[in-house]
């Protein structure tokens, strides 16, 4: 049985390429899936902790019920997402951070 | 498998008729396409303001879920006034078409807020949370003719994205050191001793997820160091979304910090390790918060741009309350949130006025407003001194909260003292940019061939009775004084 440290060590490493992910590149598309990559670190984590935390082999429903959830949410973000990407490609022809430059100090 | 709800239908019953009302008109916009856009908004206006006060006179009241639902109200009255604009940058000058949903969605948006208030555990105040900021992406972003519309809906999507990844992975590690999604100051206490087994590595577990959890929710409150979307999503929105977002969501956030600020009470008097800890950190943000908000607003010419900024800086004075964390302070938390939202709804609505017809959004078309205008530019002088903090208004009273609770703070914690010059440095600087404002209108002339404005009615109503409540409510406590 592989212990809970390992489902942990992978959801931080998860949650870190996302972050680093969001912060570095500047493709926004990329930048989606990064910040997608960071809910999954939480879903890990999640299901992860609702067997760490059960009794005699049954898990702790409620983590499983907010993964769903998370999982619901995330479909939401993207559509929305994917619909602001495309606006702005049909308003600038790119995609990447750099081009979005009207609202500065 | 039984299961046992800590939550009642009739709590949400506000909500779901918002979220009812909502769906009412989106299906009304798909089959009745000739019918007017503006009844919509009329018709969610009404509906947040019975929802309103539905919420104020139940027991037990919900101040900021009705502070929230009034302020929806009035963000869609001014999407009322605002058609002209709306029409141009969705489907071209004049045509109506694909308009709905920005009436109907501010509905959902608060119907998320109310549940939010009704929240007791972390699943509850995440779902509700993202239904606020859902909404708000999609409504930032709504204007798809205007570039900046486009440029903030992303920017906000992908911060408020980022701080959802945070809040959720915070919740995860919460969970997996206490075993529920309960927020209670008796599963905190457990947590802190390490609980049952006594491990000292659940505590740290522990103050890591609580430490993420804040960090969500700062980031709806706009506190440094992620206040960085402020501005930019603030300037770019269409002024509807951006009233919405800078009263009612940022209520929200409130409500979440406030959720999760509270169990941690018992544990902040003087002398204890875990409450040094959260008064310091605090200290700092709300310092941090002040400096940040209150120096970007100094060289800002875009009255939209100076008005995030000035949300920044009050949040900054709102965040002084956390000091003292215990049950009084929603109150607190409450009424400087009331005094900030009449105030910075009636500057939306002046702003709204000068788009429409001067065409611009910088602080110099308010010019000549004083002579042209005289009424109007007393009324909007009334609402930006009350955001400075001047005597005799609302944003006074106040402003002298804060200064009490940061006193009151530093009575228990001799360390944070340097916090009060900051505070009292930062509100003098407000008093800068505010009255810029209206020394545009009293000192500026207007340019040869410039009309005095045509005041709309709605923005007329909301003006008139904001600036009087403003004045009531500040100076009250001295009529009680007197009396």
């Amino acid at each position: 049985m592989i212990p809970l440290a390992h489902y942990l060590i992978l959801s931080g490493i998860l949650f870190s390429i996302g972050l680093a992910g969001v912060l570095i590149r500047k493709n926004i598309i990329v930048v989606f899936m990064c910040l997608e990559m960071m809910l999954t670190a939480a879903n890990v984590a999640l299901v992860a902790f609702s067997r760490a935390q059960g009794t005699a082999g049954v898990p702790v429903y409620d983590a499983q019920v907010l993964s769903l959830f998370i999982t619901g949410i995330a479909a939401a973000e993207v559509a929305i997402g994917l619909a602001l990407i495309v606006a702005m490609f049909r308003a600038r022809r790119s995609v990447e951070s750099t081009a979005l430059n009207t609202l500065k100090d | 498998m039984n299961i046992v709800s800590t939550y009642t239908w009739c709590q949400f019953a506000p909500a779901f008729a918002l979220v009812g009302l909502a769906a009412l008109l989106i299906l009304a916009d798909a089959l009745l396409p000739r019918l007017p856009k503006r009844i919509y908004a009329c018709t969610g206006a009404v509906g947040t303001f019975v929802a309103a006060y539905y919420l104020y006179t139940g027991s037990p009241s919900n101040f900021l879920g009705c502070i929230a639902a009034i302020a929806t109200g009035l963000s869609l009255l001014l999407a009322f006034d605002y058609k002209k604009i709306s029409c141009e940058s969705i489907a071209g000058a004049g045509n109506e078409e694909g308009t709905g949903e920005f009436y109907a969605l501010p509905l959902v948006a608060c119907a998320g807020i109310l549940c939010l208030t009704q929240a007791r555990d972390l699943v509850m105040l995440f779902v509700s949370l993202e239904v606020v900021t859902l909404t708000s992406y999609v409504l930032a972003g709504y204007f798809r003719r205007n570039q900046g519309s486009i440029e903030a809906g992303i920017k906000y999507l992908v911060l408020g994205a980022l701080s959802t990844g945070i809040l959720v992975y915070g919740t995860a590690w919460y969970f997996g050191m206490v075993g529920s999604f309960n927020i209670g100051p008796e599963i905190v206490l457990s947590a802190l001793k390490g609980g049952v087994a006594g491990t000292p590595q659940l505590a740290v577990g522990f103050m890591l997820a609580t430490a993420l959890l804040f960090a969500g929710a700062l980031f709806k409150v706009g506190a440094a160091p992620m206040h960085v979307w402020i501005p930019d999503v603030y300037q770019g929105a269409p002024t509807p979304t951006t009233a919405f977002l800078a009263v009612a969501s940022k209520t929200a956030g409130f409500i979440v910090l406030c959720a999760l600020a509270l169990p941690f009470a018992p544990f902040c008097a003087p002398g204890s390790i875990i409450g040094k800890i959260i008064v310091w950190s605090f200290a700092i943000i709300a310092a941090a918060t002040l400096i940040i908000g209150n120096l970007g607003a100094l060289r800002q010419t875009n009255l939209k741009r100076l008005l995030g900024y000035s949300s920044i800086a009050q949040a900054g004075f709102i965040v002084v309350f956390f000091l003292n964390i215990n049950p009084l302070m929603v109150n607190l938390v409450g009424q400087y949130l009331l005094a900030y939202a009449l105030a910075t709804l009636a500057a939306f609505y002046a702003i709204a006025m000068i788009r429409i017809q001067r065409g611009s959004e910088e602080i110099a078309a308010f010019r000549g407003l004083g002579k042209s205008n005289p009424r109007t530019a007393f009324l909007i002088t009334v609402c930006f001194a009350s955001l400075a903090g001047v005597p005799l208004t609302m944003g006074f009273m106040v402003k002298m909260y804060s200064f009490v609770a940061a006193i009151t703070a530093i009575g228990n914690w001799c360390g944070i003292c340097w916090l009060l010059p900051i505070m009292v440095i930062t509100a003098a600087t407000g008093f800068y940019y505010y009255f810029k404002i209206i020394r545009a209108m009293y000192w500026e002339k207007a340019q040869p061939g410039e009309k005095a404005l045509q005041v709309p009615v709605c923005t007329g109503i909301v003006l008139t009775l904001c600036a009087l409540a403003l004045i009531y409510l500040g100076t009250m406590p001295l009529l009680l004084i007197m009396s």
